[in-house]
Order: structure tokens, then C-alpha cells, then sequence
């Protein structure tokens, strides 16, 4: 069905990804100000917002960290506006000291802060589990099931957040994010939620004295979510043998009871209001219970708590839960868990197995940058030069497309790589060693938005403290890996503004580096510039400038065509062992196994040309295209 | 097992990497700085001409040599001989340009490439920041340029292969060090027939004379201090009894004591059994005439080991673009002597 974000059509069913509901849901609420810094599996909930916010009349802000956007948010709410701050799991942990006071700060306006974990790490580092950290800020934290929960607990969470002046944090993750489902829409507020002026003596601190504060709100919350339409019930009214669960868990749960037939006997307690929990409710339920089952992805955070529980009430329970703190939840194995708690045989299955059996129908490939990427070629003088050294020199990454250089992508271009901004720091602190009988050339690298990002102090430290080390920035002129959202050096705001871009070559210098720049794909100068920066002593900036070959296709324009001359390829006679297609892994390059010769893959191929002046008998041609 | 495995497993981490080059310039997996052999990437051949062409790896040098030598012609202590010569540049213009001593070479290679002996020659010049590098010559002007020895070894055979792969030249000449005539002659007896790169345009090799070549970062730091960090246009080894090395720049010459030089001497270099350059058409080195060496330093001696060796040799006496004078009693025995002594140094360590 037809639909759009901003529809006043309030009844209308409309089949809705997760991050749209987030967005329907913020819109619902009457939002005035949202800011978000990309990430899987949120990253598009800012772009749509900003997409909308001239149309219903509030800001939006790409952010250039997530403490800046969650701080932004705080802002924004001490004038009584409604705040939503969108970040991933990773961003709530840079945005964490903002976090843990502004909750004892308390908030005027209703503040929502979304974070999106990714359990399996789909698009992620580590598939860390933000719930942990609502108990340990004394945060209110809510997570919705489906769709339609999803966008109704938005504006629900504002109207808590009001209610007791206090952030109130959904935490979703990729499933729901990623997932589709069908949503009634509600309706749009004709009027943006009312900003009001700042009273002299308002205050939103955080002190101390505010902590017994901090904890009385959380227990009245706590007393409103015993009655919460988000903690769900299903099952006999005294079930001895209970599940709990929350999240993604409640509808496999659901699925598996149906297929299994146990309806009748096994209870499902189904919870949307993470913390503070309703311990009345779940003591209700486990009163009756002799066994529980606690279904959740990850850490067990549940079962740590209803276990608690159970040991307050004095409750003889025996517990029990999947069996691994890592990874997705999976229907199969929620179907075997409730089939272990109840005895109930697993039917059989009713899809087909593959005929080939055993065999993954789908074959396994590596990570690895698009046809084009210049980060290929980064990597690729990158590894030469390290090795040019007498001792390999040390290679430090950092967080962006360029995470995946640490394996074959990138012919394994890093040897450590923390979080976002740490490349500077880690590489700083080994640069200082150099004069302390390190005898090893230390680099690192960092993206233009991770530049913006956490990069900046980082670099200004560095080079206060002149560590012997080299940064690479990997200007490719794009957020890539999240989705070309804008930042401070595209020269284009959330709102869709033009804005004089910020040069980094330009904050570099301010900061007192000297600065280098080069084009990756110039591989001759380039490889020289790197191993010249190699051997001078202090701190060395080398912006490598060129853009993302999937911005550059979305710009269109004429593309060079690459070919193989299949006279010239010397195939398996020639000394390369297939080095465009083996080692330098362009999805461009591939080899024709029948014939024995390189062939160039035109689908994939942007026609950046660099292969061509790689292959060792010159066998790749370039033709026609834009003039560099 | 990998040939890249191989060679950085049993040469390069066992010390036995001569630098020569041989490795190199065939694909994109073997490359060098300053001296040192780096594999960047690795290759899944088991039969990599890298393996096939490194004088360090195993190879019966007894069958290459006859492969190549008429057996008869050789001398135990220094192969192939078939005459001794004290010979240098008949132009003064080699001997003062810059040639390392009698400018033979030079001179040898100017002809050789004026008169069809040789299209085009790879030799141990610089690059455009000075450090020694592998020269592609075909022009006399270019090969002026290349003159003088470098201590320093630069990977020249990497630039012969590069050359061989481009196939325009059909009679490249070499100049080489022991370690490189060896791996040339690899190369020439064709290893993997299949993949030869282009072999048979190799042409004449011009040995020379090595006692040792030293490692690139202490020759780099020692002539610096030696003459305050100028260019230096020279240097050379001087015979046994000076001991000492000379650094020439415009301001004039400065010698270091020979114990400074010493501990330089690469490793590899200590394994060698090759003071003559055996596998070549002609070898050239200092001559030792018993008048000094303010003599000694204008003049080569020549051992001439093959038939082309001998021809060219010949050709470019008769031209008078070299010249010789008598050779002085007792120096074939004095070259015998002085090679027996490596071959015996080099059984000791291995
Ligand atoms: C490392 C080394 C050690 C030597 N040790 C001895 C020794 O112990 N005793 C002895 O009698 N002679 C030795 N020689 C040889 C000697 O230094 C002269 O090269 C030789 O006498 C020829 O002199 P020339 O005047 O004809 O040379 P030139 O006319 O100057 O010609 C020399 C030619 O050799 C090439 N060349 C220079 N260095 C290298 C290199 N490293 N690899 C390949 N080609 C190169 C140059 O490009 C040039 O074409 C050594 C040479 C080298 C490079």
C-alpha cells in the first residue's frame, strides 16, 4: 500500500520497515528537534526526519558524534521542546558521560534517545548490549516487539519522559530496525509540541543532590509500569512453567508455542518496559511458576533480574535459557528451548530441504570494498611500505569502511583497531615509544567523518606531544559505510542546506601538523610520498583524497570501460599468480578459469583504471571516460 | 611449498639474500628498498621463477658452469680462464669520469654497444636521489653515466628482468657481481623452459671482481661521517696492504681505517666462494701491478673466460678503444691465491 512518512490519514495500515515507524512514531509525537550521528542499524532514521523537518516544522541535525547530538537534545528540551536523539549502540557509549548525567540533570521537554543495538554484529564491531547500561545510568529504557509497537512507543515515551522530567531511552534492535511490519497509523499533531522560554531559575545540573531524586522518579515509573500496555501476558492464568522474554524473543516465542500445540500449558510474559521492570507483575506470574525459561538475545540482563527476583521473594525457581550469551536469537532455537521447557516434540519441518542437503545454498565471501574503492588502493601502497621497513611497521585502524582492511580486503592493513577515534589515540601513545627503543614506523588511518567524529582531539594531542607517527585520512568525501549521510566536510546539513564544507587539510594545519595530500590511485607518486613520510621523524598527516566509487557512480557521468586484451594477459604462464583477481580482490577483476586469462567483470567495474596499472604485463586497458 | 615461502624461510631470514635482484621485477609480489629483498604480498606458486632464479637457493653449480664453460678451460681456484690481461680505457675521458679504475668496463660496454655486441646493458647506477639502482642503458651516454662501483648493492637484476619481460631488446649485456652472474647463468640455463622470460636476449655478462659488498644503512651512515654528509662522486676499496676505504667528493678524498669498514661487510657476502665473477664472459677487477697504487688505481685486470668474452675483447682491442700493458710476472698466481682464500673463508663459515 501507498503511504508517506508525513500522511495524516490516521486508521490507515501501511507496511512499515522499523526505522520508518520510529520516525512515523517521532512525527506522531510532535517532535521539534532531532540529531543523530549515523550507525547500523539506525543510520536512516535522521535522513528521513531531516527529509520531513522543514514540512513539519522542526530541526534536524546530523551530528558530528553522539555526544554532541544527545547534548544538543538536552539543549533543545530545556526550552520545553521535544528531543529525540537517534544513535547505535556504539554511540551510546561515546555519548555516555552525557548519558549518566543527564539523567541525574534530569529534562524539561521530552527527551527520547533511541539506540539500535545489532546483536550478531551484522554491521557492527561487537554486538555489545546497551540494556546493561539503563540500570547503571538509573535510566527509564522501554523496547518494543513489533512495528506497531514500535511507533506507538515514541510518543509514549515522550509523554513519560514529560511526565516525570526524566530521558527516556528505546533501545531496538536490527531486527526491528531492518524488519517490516504493518502499522496503524495514528494521527499527526496539527502543532509542533510548544517551545517555552527558559526561566531564570530553571535548572537542569547534575549534582549530587539530585540523586535521591534521580531514584525517586524511578520508582514512581516503576509503579506506572506494572500497568504498562507494553508488558504483555499470554498463556493459563497460573502457568507452572513461564516464559519470559522481550525484544525480537516474544514472537518467536509466540510462533514456537503455536507449533508446538503448548499453548494451554506454558505462559509467555512478554515485556516492553526494560527499567525499570515491574517486579510486581513478573512476581505474579513466577509465583506460579515451578520452572522459567528467560528468552533474550545477548547479555542476560533478564535473567540476572528475575533471578533477583526470585531470591527477594524467596521463590524456588528452576531457571533456564538458551544456552549462549552470543548472537541472534533464532526461531529454531527458541522452538527447541520451549520444546526442552515443555516436553512438546518439534514437528517436522514442513520447508523443504535444499536437495543438495547439507551445502549452504549461498556461497561464503569475504568482507571486502566495493569495485573502484579507493581504500583498496590505500591498503594496497599501504602494506608495501610497512613491509618496505627493516622491522614491518605498525599499522593501527580505526572505524568506517576501512574496518575491513584488517582482513584480506585490505591485505590485513592493521593490527589494532578499538572504537571510533581510537586509531589517533593508540597510534599516539606507540609513537612516544620511538624514542624509548620502539624501532618501528607507527601509522594509523581514519575516515573523514570519523575526522569529524572523535578523530579531532585526538589528533590535536598527537601533535601537542609530537608522537612520531604517521595519519593517514581516507578522504573519500562520504559517511560510506553508513549511507553518505552529510558531515562537516560535505558542505550539506540533514535539513538538505548548503553550508561551506570544513576542510580538514585546514584544521590539520591549525592544529600543527604538517599535512600531505595525495591520490591513492596515482600508485607510483603515492607509494613514494608514503614511504618518504615514512622516514620523517615527528607526527605526519597524509590526506588521501579520493572519493567513494559509490558516490561516484550515484553522481553518474561517463565511466572509462576496462578490458583484458587477452593477447597480452599471459594468464598461468605469467609470473603474477593472478594477482588482479587473487590478491588485489577488486570484485571488478575475476579470471576466466576456462580460458586461463584475467577478465574484467563490466557489471561490477567502475573503471577507476588502477588495475590497469598494477597488472604486471600490461594487459589491462583503459578506454574513453571523464578526463582525470 | 610456496615460493615465496621458500625464499623468505631459506635465504632472506637465514641471511643469505645477496640483493641481487633476481626475484624481482617478474611480478608484483617481490620488490625492494634500500638494499633489502621484501616479499609484499604472497604468491600460491610453487614454482615461482623467484625460487628458480636465486643464486642462494640450492643449485649444482658444477652442471651450470659446464653447461655454459668448456670444462678444460677451468681453473679450480677461479673457473673458466682462458687469458689475463692488464688492460684500461685507451679515452681518458672513462678513466677520469668517474670510472672506477681503468674504466674497462665502461669503455668494454661503449664499444659493445656500438658495434652490435650489445643493444642495450644493464648496469649498477643511481637513481635520481643518488642511492645506487639498477640502470637500463642503451644508449653511451647513459652506460658514462652508470660508471664506478657501488658498494652498496642494488638490486640490478630486477631491472634485467623488467627488460627480458618487455622483449624489445634482443642482445642485453650485464654487468655483474658474483652473486648476480650466477643467478644470470640460472637464468640463461632455463630453469622453468616454459616461463624463461625471454632468456636468450640476455647477451655478454661482464663479471666483476667482488671481495664483499657492504650493508646499505652503515655505508650510508659511515660515508656521511666520513665527509660531512657531501655527495660522494667515488669510493673504493684499496688493496689488502692500505688498509682502508676512500670516499672521493668535490672538496677531495678521505680514508676511513678498514675496521670501520669491516663490520659493514654483509653477512651474505661472508658465505660467498666467488672472488673471480666465474660465470661470465669476461671478468674485470683492479689491477696489481707492483707500482702503487696511484698506478694500480688507472688500470683493470681482465680475465677473459669464453669465446664471445674473448671476441669482444679482441674486437675492442684492435679498435683501440682499450689498451694494454704487460702483466706483471706472478699475477695470475696473485689472483689465484687471493680467490682461494674466499673459497676457503666461505667453507669455514658454512
Ligand atoms: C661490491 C664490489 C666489490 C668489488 N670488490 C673488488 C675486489 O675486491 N677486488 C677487485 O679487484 N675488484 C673489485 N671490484 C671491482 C672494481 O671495483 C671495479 O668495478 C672493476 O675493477 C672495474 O673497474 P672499471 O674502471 O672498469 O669500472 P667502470 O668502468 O667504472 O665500470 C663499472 C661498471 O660496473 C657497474 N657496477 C658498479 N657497481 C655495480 C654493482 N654493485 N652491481 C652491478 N654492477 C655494478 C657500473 O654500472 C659500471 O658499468 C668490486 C666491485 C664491486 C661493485
Amino acid at each position: 500500500m501507498e503511504w508517506t512518512l508525513t500522511a495524516n490519514e490516521p486508521g490507515k495500515v501501511c507496511l512499515m520497515q522499523g526505522n520508518e515507524a520510529i520516525v512515523r512514531g517521532a512525527l506522531e509525537a510532535g517532535i521539534n528537534f532531532a540529531s543523530s550521528y549515523p550507525g547500523s542499524p539506525s543510520s536512516q532514521v535522521l535522513g528521513m526526519l531531516g527529509n520531513v523537518a522543514e514540512e513539519r516544522g522542526f530541526y534536524a541535525q546530523w551530528a558530528t558524534n553522539e555526544i554532541s547530538a544527545l547534548q544538543g537534545c538536552m539543549g533543545a528540551s530545556f526550552a520545553n521542546a521535544r528531543a529525540i536523539c537517534i544513535m547505535k549502540q556504539n554511540g551510546l557509549l561515546v555519548s555516555a558521560d552525557a548519558l549518566f548525567c543527564g539523567v541525574q540533570g534530569g529534562v524539561k521537554g521530552g527527551l527520547v534517545l533511541i539506540t539500535s543495538d545489532d546483536p550478531d554484529a551484522h554491521s557492527s564491531t561487537n554486538e555489545f548490549d546497551s540494556r546493561n547500561f539503563a540500570p547503571a545510568a538509573e535510566a527509564i529504557m522501554l523496547e518494543p516487539m513489533t512495528m506497531q509497537e514500535t511507533k506507538d512507543m515514541i510518543p509514549y515515551a515522550f509523554e513519560l519522559s514529560e511526565r516525570h522530567h526524566q530521558l527516556v531511552i528505546v533501545r531496538v534492535t536490527t531486527r526491528i530496525c531492518h524488519g517490516r511490519g504493518n502499522v496503524v497509523l495514528g494521527e499527526l499533531p496539527e502543532k509542533a509540541h510548544p517551545i517555552q522560554a527558559v526561566d531564570e531559575w530553571d535548572r537542569m545540573n547534575c549534582v549530587c543532590y539530585e540523586h535521591q531524586a534521580t531514584l525517586n522518579k524511578l520508582k514512581a515509573v516503576q509503579e506506572e509500569f506494572e500497568n504498562c500496555p507494553f508488558n504483555t501476558y499470554q498463556g493459563p492464568e497460573k502457568a507452572e512453567k513461564l516464559i519470559i522474554t522481550s525484544g525480537t524473543g516474544k514472537l518467536y516465542a509466540k510462533e514456537a508455542i503455536s507449533r508446538l500445540g503448548v499453548a494451554e500449558n506454558v505462559g509467555l510474559l512478554a515485556l516492553g518496559t526494560l527499567w525499570p521492570l515491574p517486579e510486581k507483575t513478573i512476581t505474579s506470574y513466577m509465583k506460579e511458576a515451578k520452572e522459567v525459561l528467560v528468552l533474550e538475545e545477548v547479555d542476560p540482563y533478564l535473567m540476572t533480574q528475575v533471578e533477583a527476583i526470585a531470591g527477594r521473594y524467596g521463590l524456588n525457581i528452576k531457571f533456564s535459557d538458551r544456552g549462549t550469551n552470543v548472537g541472534e536469537l533464532s526461531p529454531d532455537e527458541v522452538l527447541k528451548a520451549i520444546s526442552a521447557l515443555t516436553g512438546a516434540a518439534i514437528p517436522e519441518k514442513r520447508v523443504k530441504q535444499n536437495e543438495q542437503g547439507e551445502k549452504e545454498p549461498l556461497i561464503r565471501r569475504e568482507l571486502t570494498f566495493c569495485a573502484g574503492c579507493p581504500h583498496r588502493a590505500t591498503f594496497y601502497l599501504l602494506k608495501k611500505a610497512l613491509r618496505s621497513e627493516k622491522i614491518p611497521g605498525i599499522s593501527i585502524g580505526d572505524i568506517g569502511c576501512y574496518f575491513m582492511a584488517g582482513g584480506e580486503a585490505g591485505f590485513f592493513g592493521y593490527q589494532v583497531c578499538n572504537a571510533m577515534g581510537s586509531g589517533i589515540n593508540v597510534a599516539q601513545g606507540l609513537g612516544q615509544l620511538t624514542s624509548y627503543g620502539l624501532n618501528q614506523k607507527v601509522v594509523t588511518m581514519c575516515g573523514d567523518s570519523t575526522f569529524f567524529h572523535t578523530v579531532m582531539p585526538g589528533l590535536l594531542n598527537a601533535s601537542y606531544h609530537n608522537s612520531d607517527m604517521l595519519m593517514i585520512v581516507l578522504d573519500n568525501s562520504a559517511t560510506a559505510m553508513t549511507g553518505f549521510q552529510p558531515h562537516p566536510g560535505t558542505g550539506i546539513t540533514a535539513m538538505g542546506k548548503t553550508v561551506e564544507p570544513m576542510s580538514i587539510e585546514a584544521i590539520c594545519l591549525a592544529m600543527g601538523c604538517s599535512v600531505t595530500i595525495a591520490d591513492p590511485f596515482d600508485i607510483e607518486n603515492t607509494q613514494q610520498i608514503l614511504l618518504d613520510l615514512l622516514q620523517q621523524k615527528g607526527l605526519k598527516v597524509l590526506i588521501m583524497k579520493q572519493p567513494c566509487a559509490t558516490l561516484k557512480s550515484k553522481q553518474g557521468g561517463p565511466k572509462k570501460t576496462v578490458r583484458v586484451n587477452p593477447d597480452k594477459c599471459l594468464g598461468d604462464g605469467c609470473g603474477c599468480d593472478k594477482f588482479c583477481s587473487r590478491v588485489w580482490g577488486c570484485p571488478g577483476n575475476s579470471w576466466d578459469f576456462e580460458n586461463g586469462k584475467a577478465v574484467i567483470d563490466p557489471v561490477s567495474c567502475v573503471g577507476c583504471g588502477v588495475c590497469a596499472k598494477l597488472c604486471p604485463a600490461g594487459a589491462i586497458e583503459v578506454e574513453g571516460g571523464a578526463e582525470e | 611449498m610456496l615460493s615465496t615461502f621458500a625464499l623468505d624461510t631459506q635465504v632472506i631470514k637465514k641471511g643469505l639474500c645477496t640483493g641481487c635482484g633476481a626475484c624481482q621485477g617478474m611480478c608484483p609480489y617481490w620488490g625492494s628498498k634500500d638494499g633489502r629483498t621484501i616479499c609484499y604480498f604472497d604468491c600460491e606458486r610453487h614454482d615461482g621463477r623467484c625460487q628458480a632464479f636465486c643464486p642462494s637457493m640450492p643449485t649444482d653449480y658444477k652442471a651450470l658452469r659446464e653447461k655454459f664453460f668448456d670444462p678444460a678451460s677451468v681453473i679450480p681456484e677461479m673457473g673458466p680462464f682462458k687469458a689475463l690481461y692488464v688492460v684500461r680505457a685507451a679515452d681518458a675521458s672513462i678513466r677520469e669520469g668517474g670510472a672506477q679504475h681503468g674504466g674497462t668496463v665502461t669503455a668494454l660496454l661503449e664499444f659493445a654497444m656500438k658495434n652490435g655486441f650489445m643493444d642495450a646493458a644493464v648496469l649498477g647506477g643511481e637513481d635520481e636521489k643518488g642511492n645506487p639502482a639498477g640502470v637500463f642503458a642503451t644508449t653511451v651516454e647513459e652506460v658514462r653515466k652508470a660508471s664506478g662501483s657501488k658498494f652498496k648493492i642494488p638490486p640490478t637484476l630486477a631491472t634485467l628482468n623488467k627488460a627480458l619481460a618487455a622483449d624489445e631488446y634482443q642482445k642485453i649485456g650485464v654487468v655483474a657481481t658474483p652473486c648476480k652472474a650466477k643467478a644470470v647463468y640460472k637464468m640463461k640455463s632455463k630453469p622453468l623452459p616454459e616461463r624463461d622470460n625471454n632468456a636468450d636476449n640476455i647477451g655478454l655478462v661482464i663479471g666483476l671482481f667482488c671481495g664483499w659488498g657492504l650493508e646499505w644503512d652503515g655505508l650510508t651512515e659511515l660515508s656521511a661521517k666520513t665527509t660531512g654528509g657531501e655527495k660522494v662522486s667515488h669510493s673504493d676499496i684499496l688493496p689488502s696492504k692500505y688498509h682502508s676505504m676512500e670516499f672521493t667528493t668535490t672538496s677531495g678524498t678521505k680514508s676511513v681505517d678498514l675496521d670501520e669498514v669491516l663490520p659493514l661487510v654483509r653477512d651474505v657476502c661472508k658465505t660467498c666462494d666467488d672472488m673471480t665473477c666465474e660465470f661470465a664472459d669476461l671478468s674485470v677487477g683492479g689491477a696489481r701491478t707492483g707500482d702503487g697504487w696511484d698506478v694500480d688505481k688507472g688500470w683493470n685486470q681482465v680475465i677473459i673466460r669464453s669465446e664471445k668474452g674473448e671476441e669482444l675483447f679482441k674486437a675492442a682491442l684492435e679498435a683501440g678503444v682499450i689498451e694494454i700493458r704487460k702483466t706483471p710476472e706472478g699475477a695470475l698466481e696473485k689472483i689465484k691465491v687471493a680467490s682461494a682464500n674466499k673459497k676457503e673463508k666461505a667453507k669455514e663459515i658454512s
